[in-house]
């Protein structure tokens, strides 16, 4: 579903993303863990083209693109392949929460209103935000506007969900709902790549866990070698950071 | 007189009291100075005082002569006072200067207001065409036609007074002769002196008839100036019986047999009129100032559509466009920023007809006030595009929206929000800028106040009116504003 080659990238002297390779099965759930400034949110950026790669080849729900070869066509496709979900959730203000999530689907797949309200309300109810449709961002918590900006992904049915550190900006008490639906989406066999500090969520969700570390791959495997049985010490390193009770 | 503040009031009374007994001393204070200061206006004033071609620092015309003369009869030197023609009686009585001589028709309406000596010429109205007209010969025959004249003067009464003339009003003399040239006027009615001086330069206009209805030029003074007022007729009447004054007016080929004239001058008798109370009148006056309110709104409105829509494509451009655009927009921005309304407005309306493009005045006034405030809404947009986070437009890219369809939808309407105030606010700057549209001789509600004042001499009255006006029509446009600003306010983060 996924494939990368000797993906590089650099905001000019500085290089973030120094030749990433990896690949990832239809269905499968892959979290990118790793210190601040390694380059984990940018590798996902440039998934689907919010970043320019250097060099390199990307196969995204069978859209190939490199460095040289990329029209506007392909862009479009690859992101209508790719549903991404920020950090910062990135609602619409000046639309509701449904409003939000059939504006894609209407404008840029000129579905009929009808059927967009339909499955947005499907959507809101398998996020457990049926009761808030009419609200406004500005209504709504952090934990349910993010779970909003899922719904709104999902609704345009990509092949591929990128997460960008989705509970990064969220109190320790929202993050639980936000995770709830990650692990929902998982279990229906969605596919899944998401960038996290939630160490429990990747320990328990994960089918692999990659090990990003100054812009490179430096570990990669199953949740139970990563956080139990690591070889490498910059990962050891790393993972002391957090408490036990986060591993 | 134990209140300091009573007694500071008094003050001020007697010294008020010690000027006024000082001005009328006036000839005295001009004597004393060696200096005889006399208000005219030199911009475009040939032949009556204009800058000397070729030597454009030194001010050269018959008045400028007179005034000379003048001065030497009363053993003093003239000093000249650049003043705005329309405004030189208000500027001669706040005490800019001691006369006024600057072709000042003797007329009830300025009598009225100050003291005009013995005529020192005697002018006439002269009909100017074009070479290929046959036609308006005298002032009847202008009925139905557009004819240019210049603001505030006698021509602009009798037109007005005859009325069925489409009467255009300029602020300075060669802009009518300009006008008449490219074809937007169809004759220029003006003094004769002012006639004869332009046609020498102008190859493809001719004198239409003869001149007519006569009257006389005299000096104004300030009614209480009564010392000063018997010196200068004396004077007057010396330079005309030793042949001065005909020597002068020969050498700027003003002479006709018309000035004998002069000679059989009396002042009469000024019919006892109270001065126009334009509060007590306001029936008459208020409709007029209205009428001019409606073109003000019309140009405005039209001119900030232009603006808003222009503008938007302008930072759109800025914003997104590809380097050449970009370059093009940032150049347009800043060249129109940095450079007047009123040269922009001259150079649409004037310069344009050089190129082969003549608009109306309407037009001109539409369009130049709207791209002039398109640079300033450009940036208003910009700055509200540039408010809207990141992440906006990145959502909307990665659901697959193209990136005109994202600014479209999600982009321009949260910056809309942001930009309201400081568009109401140049909605009401432009408003009030619109005023300056009367130089390319459009009758606005500035305009009409002018002309108003300017014969009734109540510019406090007619002042506070239109004053009343302006404010009455944009402050709602403030409320409409802040009422749209609390409706979009709801669902901010």
């Amino acid at each position: 579903m996924i494939a990368v080659e000797q993906l590089k990238k650099s905001f000019g002297r500085h290089a973030v993303l120094r030749g990433i390779s990896m690949s990832q099965q239809r269905g499968e759930t892959v979290v990118i863990i790793g210190p601040s400034g390694c380059g984990k949110s940018t590798f996902l950026r440039c998934l689907n083209q919010l970043e320019k790669i250097d060099s390199g080849r990307v196969s995204v729900a069978g859209i190939e693109f490199d460095h040289a070869h990329l029209d506007h066509a392909t862009q479009h496709r690859l992101r209508l392949h790719a549903g991404m979900v920020f950090q910062s959730f990135n609602l619409f203000p000046h639309l509701t929460a449904m409003q939000n999530i059939t504006l894609a689907p209407i404008r840029v797949n000129h579905e009929p209103r009808e059927r967009a309200e339909t499955r947005a309300r499907e959507l809101l109810k398998k996020v457990g935000l049926l009761d808030r449709a009419d609200f406004f961002p500005s209504q709504l918590s952090g934990g349910q506007q993010q779970r909003a900006a899922i719904a709104r992904a999902m609704a345009m049915q990509p092949a591929v969900m990128l997460f960008d550190e989705p509970t990064s900006s969220l109190d320790p008490e929202l993050r639980g709902e936000v995770l709830r639906v990650m692990r929902n989406l998982a279990e229906e066999g969605m596919t899944m790549l998401v960038v996290t500090h939630e160490m429990n969520f990747a320990r328990a969700v994960a089918e692999r866990v990659l090990f990003f570390d100054a812009g490179l791959i430096v570990e990669q495997g199953p949740p139970e070698q990563i956080f139990n049985a690591s070889q490498n010490p910059r990962t050891r390193e790393f993972l002391s950071h957090f408490a036990d009770s986060d591993r | 007189m134990k209140h300091p503040l009573a007694r500071s009031a008094v003050l001020l009374l007697i010294s008020a009291a010690l000027h006024s007994a000082g001005a009328t001393d006036a000839l005295q204070r001009v004597q004393s100075d060696g200096v005889l200061k006399w208000g005219a206006d030199a911009e475009g004033g040939a032949p009556y005082v204009f800058p000397d071609p070729q030597q454009p620092d030194h001010f050269i015309g018959f008045e400028v002569e007179l005034a000379a003369a003048l001065a030497h009869k009363l053993g003093v030197r003239a000093r000249m006072v650049q003043n705005q023609w329309d405004g030189l009686v208000p500027a001669l009585q706040r005490g800019n200067f001691d006369i006024v001589l600057n072709g000042l028709e003797i007329t009830d309406e300025h009598r009225q207001q100050i003291a005009l000596s013995q005529p020192y010429y005697v002018y006439s109205q002269q009909i100017i065409t074009r070479k290929d007209n046959p036609s308006l010969t005298n002032l009847l025959s202008l009925k139905g036609h557009v004819v240019g004249t210049l603001s505030g003067t006698v021509a602009q009464r009798l037109m007005e007074r005859t009325g069925g003339i489409d009467v255009r009003v300029y602020p300075g003399q060669a802009e009518p002769f300009r006008d008449l040239n490219n074809g937007r006027l169809e004759a220029v009615m003006l003094d004769l002196p002012i006639a004869v001086y332009y046609l020498t330069k102008e190859p493809n206009l001719k004198r239409s008839g003869d001149p007519f209805a006569p009257g006389f030029y005299g000096i104004g003074l300030r009614k209480e100036d009564t010392a000063l007022l018997l010196a200068l007729n004396q004077a007057v009447a010396e330079l005309r019986a030793d042949g001065t004054l005909e020597k002068i007016y020969r050498r700027w080929d003003l002479w006709d047999k018309n000035q004998l004239l002069i000679a059989d001058y009396h002042e009469q008798k000024l019919a006892a009129q109270t001065n126009a109370s334009t509060f007590r009148n306001w029936r008459l006056y208020l409709p007029m100032l209205l009428r001019g309110a409606v073109v003000t709104v019309e140009i405005s409105v039209l001119a900030m559509a232009l603006a808003i829509v222009c503008g938007l494509a302008l930072a759109l451009l800025r914003l997104y466009g590809i380097a050449p655009l970009r370059w093009a927009a940032v150049a347009y921005i800043e060249v129109i920023r940095g450079t007047p309304l009123l040269i922009q407005l001259y150079l649409i309306y004037y310069g344009l007809p050089n190129v082969g493009i003549r608009l109306n005045a309407f037009a001109a006034a539409v369009l130049g006030l709207g791209l002039n405030y398109a640079a300033y809404e450009a940036e208003n947009y910009r700055a509200g595009i540039q408010a809207v986070p990141r992440g906006q437009m990145e959502a909307a890219l990665s659901l697959g929206m193209p990136r005109w369809l994202a600014l479209r939808a999600v982009v321009l309407p949260q910056a809309v929000r942001v930009v309201i105030p400081p568009v109401t606010n140049d909605f009401i700057a432009l408003f009030k800028d619109s005023s300056l549209v009367s130089v390319i001789t459009m009758v606005e509600l500035t305009k009409v106040y002018g002309m108003l004042a300017l014969t009734t001499y109540d510019f406090m009255g007619l002042g506070l009116m239109t004053a009343a006006i302006y404010f009455g029509l944009s402050y709602p446009v403030s409320l409409i504003a802040r009422h749209l600003e609390r409706k979009l306010h709801h669902d901010r983060r």
